[in-house]
C-alpha cells in the first residue's frame, strides 16, 4: 500500500541495537511522511513501558510498532521477552476500549538478517494493508 | 433415654466391629434413608451418616440419624465443622443425644469449592480436634467451650477419621495421638487400598503406644469398575490405590468388574482382621449400600454380636 | 501491603457516564507496589479513558493526580485546591484511601476504579499473594510463620487434613498445604513442641468486632 496517499499515521519504536546509525538513517522517511511518522528509538526494547504505546495512540497514531531484537540476541538477556508482555498488557487495555489490539504490533526481528530502520519501516509500511484510521481521532480524515 | 452406644459396646467386649456408610439423598423423602437402615440392619454393629458430603446439600445427617434410629440401628452422627459455628455445633450434638444418637464422628469437612454451592462461605469456626475436644468436655464435665455448664450432659462415643495415605506422612501419627489425646475413642479411615502402606501406618500407630488407646476400623470402599478405580487414584486427594489394584479391575471384563471389585473388598476386610491394632472395618460402599451384607457375610463376619 | 485489581474498564465507564471533569487520583502506597493505583497506573487508566471518550464522541477533561497515601488526610488535603474544578474523583486507592477521601470531602462524588483484594506480599515480580487475614490475635510464632488462617484453606489450628497430597492443598493444586509447611519448618527448627498441644478454638470476635475495629492510642492523640 502506498502510505504516501494513506494519509495513515504510524509510530515506531524499536531497539537502538538493531541499528545503530538510526538517526542518519531515518531522516528520509521523516521527510517523506513528515508528521506522520515518528520514530522513537529505545536502549533496549524492554524499555518500553504500555504507557508510551497508549500516549502515541492518543496523540493521533494509527499504528503503533514496536520492533525488539531476536529472540535470545537481546543485549540486556530478557529485554525483548519484557518487551512481548508489555505489548500484550498494552494490547488488552486498548481492547478494553473498542480498539483493534493490531493498533499495537509486536516484530520480533529475524535473526541473521540485519537491515536499516529505514529498511525495516518502509517494508513494514509496505505490507499494512488491513488498518483503518483510528477511531481515537473522531469521523474526520487527517 | 437410657440408650447407650452399640458401636461402644461392640468393641469394649473384644469383637470385631463392622460399620457401614448410609448416604442420605439429595431430597427430602424420609423413604429413602429408612429402606438404606433396612438393607444394612442386622449386618453392621452401626451406621455413619454423612454430613453434606464434598459440599453437596443433601438430607442432613442429624434428621437421617434419626430415621435410623427408629429403624432399630445405632447411628453415627457424621459432623463437619465446615457449615456450622460452635453454637450451632454444640446446639446439635445436644440435640442428637436428645433423640438417642450415640455415635459422633467429628471432621472438618470438604471444602465448600468441591459441592454444589461453591459460593457459600465456609464456617469453619473450629477445626475437627477442637470439635472432639468440644464433645469431650460437654460429656465428661458437663460444660461447653468457654466453661458454661450445661443443665444435662450429652451421652456420646466419640470418633475421628484419619487419613493413614495423606502427607505427611510421619506427621499423621502424630496427629492421630492429637485426636486421642483430645478425646477420640474410635478411629474410622480413608479407605484401604493399600495394604503395605496401612500396615506401616498401624506399625507407626503402634509404636506411639496408641493401639491401645483407641479403636480404629480400617475402612473399605467396594470398586464398581475400573474406570472408578482410575477416577478415585487420580482425582480425589489423600486416596491411594496400588497399580496391581487397579490392573485388576481392568483385566476384569466390564460385566465382571462389580464382582471384582467386591471381591478386593473382601479380600481387604479379612486382611485388616490380621493385623494387630485393627478392631473393625468401615464399608463406605457409596450409592452401593445393597452391597454391603455380601462383603460382610463373605468376609466372615456375619452374625454380628448381640448387643 | 493491600492489594487490589484495576475494575474493568466497561465498568468504570459506567460508574463516569454522568460526569464530565473526572479528577483522577492514585496513590503511592500499598496500589503502586501491586501495579494497580500508583502514578503509571493513573497514566494509563486516564489515557484509556481519553481515548474511549474521543472514539464514543463524549467530551470529558481528566486531570491526573497521585498522593503518597490517599487513607491519610494530611496527603488528602492537597486536593482541597484543585478539587472545585471538577464534578467527581475516580480513585486508584483501595477501599480505605477511596473512603478516607470521601470522609475528607464528604460532599464530592468518589468511585473507585479499584477492587481491593488481601492483604500480602510480593513473592515475585508481578505475584503477590495473600498471607494475613487481619484476625486480630497473631500466632504466627506458634505456626513458623506460616498463618493457618490464611493460608489452609479450611483455617485449621490443629492440622493437616486428610486431603493434603504431594504437599498441595487439595481444594487448589498451585497452592503448598499450609499445614505441610508448619510441619516441616517445626521440624527443621527442632520445634515440633509447638504442635503437642491442642490449639483451643480462636477468639473471632478478635477479627469480627462489632461492625468496623477501630485501634485509639491516647499517647498519639491531640
Amino acid at each position: 500500500m502506498d502510505q504516501k496517499s494513506s494519509g495513515l499515521s504510524f509510530a515506531i519504536f524499536f531497539c537502538r541495537q538493531l541499528d545503530p546509525d538510526q538517526d542518519v538513517n531515518r531522516r528520509a522517511l521523516e521527510k517523506e511522511l513528515g508528521a506522520r511518522v515518528r520514530f522513537y528509538p529505545l536502549p533496549c526494547s524492554g524499555r518500553i513501558d504500555p504507557l508510551h504505546l497508549m500516549r502515541a495512540l492518543e496523540s493521533g497514531a494509527d499504528k503503533v510498532y514496536l520492533i525488539t531484537c531476536p529472540i535470545g540476541a537481546c543485549r540486556y538477556r530478557e529485554g525483548n521477552t519484557r518487551a512481548q508482555k508489555r505489548i500484550a498488557y498494552a494490547q488488552g487495555l486498548i481492547e478494553e476500549i473498542g480498539l483493534e489490539r493490531e493498533r499495537l504490533e509486536l516484530i520480533v526481528a529475524a535473526a541473521g538478517k540485519p537491515a536499516t530502520i529505514d529498511e525495516r519501516t518502509r517494508e513494514l509500511l509496505a505490507g499494512e494493508t488491513s488498518i483503518g484510521p483510528s477511531p481515537v481521532k473522531g469521523k474526520k480524515q487527517a | 433415654m437410657m440408650t447407650e452406644s452399640r458401636l461402644k459396646k461392640v468393641l469394649h467386649t473384644g469383637n470385631f466391629a463392622v460399620t457401614a456408610e448410609c448416604g442420605p439423598p439429595k431430597g427430602a423423602d424420609p423413604e429413602v434413608v429408612k429402606s438404606k437402615g433396612k438393607v444394612l440392619k442386622g449386618y453392621v454393629d452401626s451406621a455413619n451418616v454423612t454430613d453434606n458430603q464434598t459440599g453437596v446439600v443433601r438430607l442432613c445427617s442429624l434428621s437421617a440419624c434419626a430415621l435410623l434410629k427408629a429403624e432399630g440401628l445405632d447411628p453415627v452422627l457424621q459432623m463437619v465443622t465446615r457449615d456450622r459455628n460452635r453454637i450451632a455445633l454444640q446446639s446439635d450434638i445436644l440435640g442428637a443425644s436428645a433423640l438417642g444418637i450415640r455415635n459422633i464422628l467429628c471432621l472438618s469437612g470438604d471444602h465448600q469449592s468441591f459441592g454444589n454451592q461453591p459460593q457459600a462461605k465456609g464456617v469453619f469456626d473450629i477445626d475437627s480436634i477442637q470439635l472432639i475436644q468440644a464433645v469431650r468436655n460437654m460429656r465428661d464435665a458437663g460444660e461447653i467451650i468457654g466453661g458454661e455448664k450445661l443443665s444435662s450432659p450429652p451421652q456420646m462415643f466419640i470418633g475421628a477419621a484419619a487419613n493413614p495415605f495423606a502427607d505427611p506422612f510421619k506427621y499423621r501419627a502424630a496427629r492421630l495421638a492429637t485426636k486421642v489425646e483430645a478425646g477420640a475413642e474410635f478411629i474410622q479411615t480413608q479407605c484401604i487400598f493399600n495394604l503395605k502402606l496401612f500396615r506401616e501406618w498401624m506399625g507407626l500407630i503402634r509404636d506411639l503406644g496408641m493401639a491401645n488407646k483407641v479403636f480404629i476400623l480400617g475402612g473399605i470402599t467396594p470398586l464398581k469398575s475400573a474406570r472408578m478405580a482410575e477416577y478415585m487414584a487420580k482425582q480425589v486427594a489423600g486416596m491411594d490405590i496400588p497399580e496391581e489394584i487397579i490392573n485388576r479391575m481392568k483385566s476384569a471384563p466390564s460385566k465382571e468388574q462389580r464382582e471384582e471389585g467386591i471381591k478386593i473388598a473382601v479380600e481387604t476386610a479379612q486382611a485388616l482382621r490380621e493385623i494387630q491394632g485393627v478392631h473393625g472395618v468401615h464399608i463406605m460402599a457409596i450409592e452401593w449400600e445393597e452391597v454391603v451384607p455380601r462383603i460382610v457375610q463373605e468376609a466372615g463376619l456375619y452374625p454380628r454380636p448381640q448387643a | 501491603m493491600i492489594t487490589a485489581e484495576r475494575k474493568p474498564i466497561s465498568e468504570i465507564k459506567e460508574m463516569l457516564l454522568p460526569y464530565k471533569k473526572i479528577l483522577v487520583v492514585g496513590c503511592g502506597s500499598c496500589v503502586a507496589e501491586c501495579a494497580a493505583g500508583g502514578e503509571k497506573e493513573v497514566g494509563l487508566l486516564s489515557s484509556a479513558l481519553r481515548m474511549d471518550a474521543k472514539v464514543s464522541g463524549k467530551e470529558i477533561e481528566i486531570k491526573e493526580l497521585t498522593l503518597d497515601r490517599q487513607c491519610v488526610y494530611e496527603f488528602i488535603d492537597r486536593l482541597s485546591d484543585v478539587i472545585g474544578q471538577y464534578d467527581v474523583i475516580l480513585s486508584l486507592a483501595c477501599g480505605a484511601g477511596v473512603q478516607a477521601v470521601a470522609e475528607v470531602f464528604p460532599r464530592v462524588h468518589i468511585f473507585p476504579a479499584l477492587n481491593t483484594t488481601f492483604l500480602g506480599e510480593t513473592k515475585e515480580a508481578g505475584l503477590w499473594v495473600e498471607n494475613c487475614r487481619g484476625c486480630g490475635d497473631c500466632k504466627l510464632g506458634v505456626f513458623a510463620a506460616v498463618c493457618p488462617v490464611t493460608r489452609c484453606a479450611k483455617g485449621l489450628f490443629n492440622g493437616p487434613c486428610g486431603g493434603s497430597r504431594t504437599e498441595r492443598c487439595e481444594v487448589d493444586p498451585e497452592v503448598p498445604c499450609a499445614w505441610q509447611l508448619i510441619v516441616s519448618r517445626l521440624e527443621d527448627m527442632g520445634r515440633l513442641d509447638l504442635l503437642k498441644k491442642v490449639q483451643p478454638p480462636a477468639d473471632w470476635s478478635k477479627q469480627q468486632g462489632k461492625g468496623p475495629r477501630k485501634i485509639k492510642r491516647e499517647d498519639q492523640r491531640t
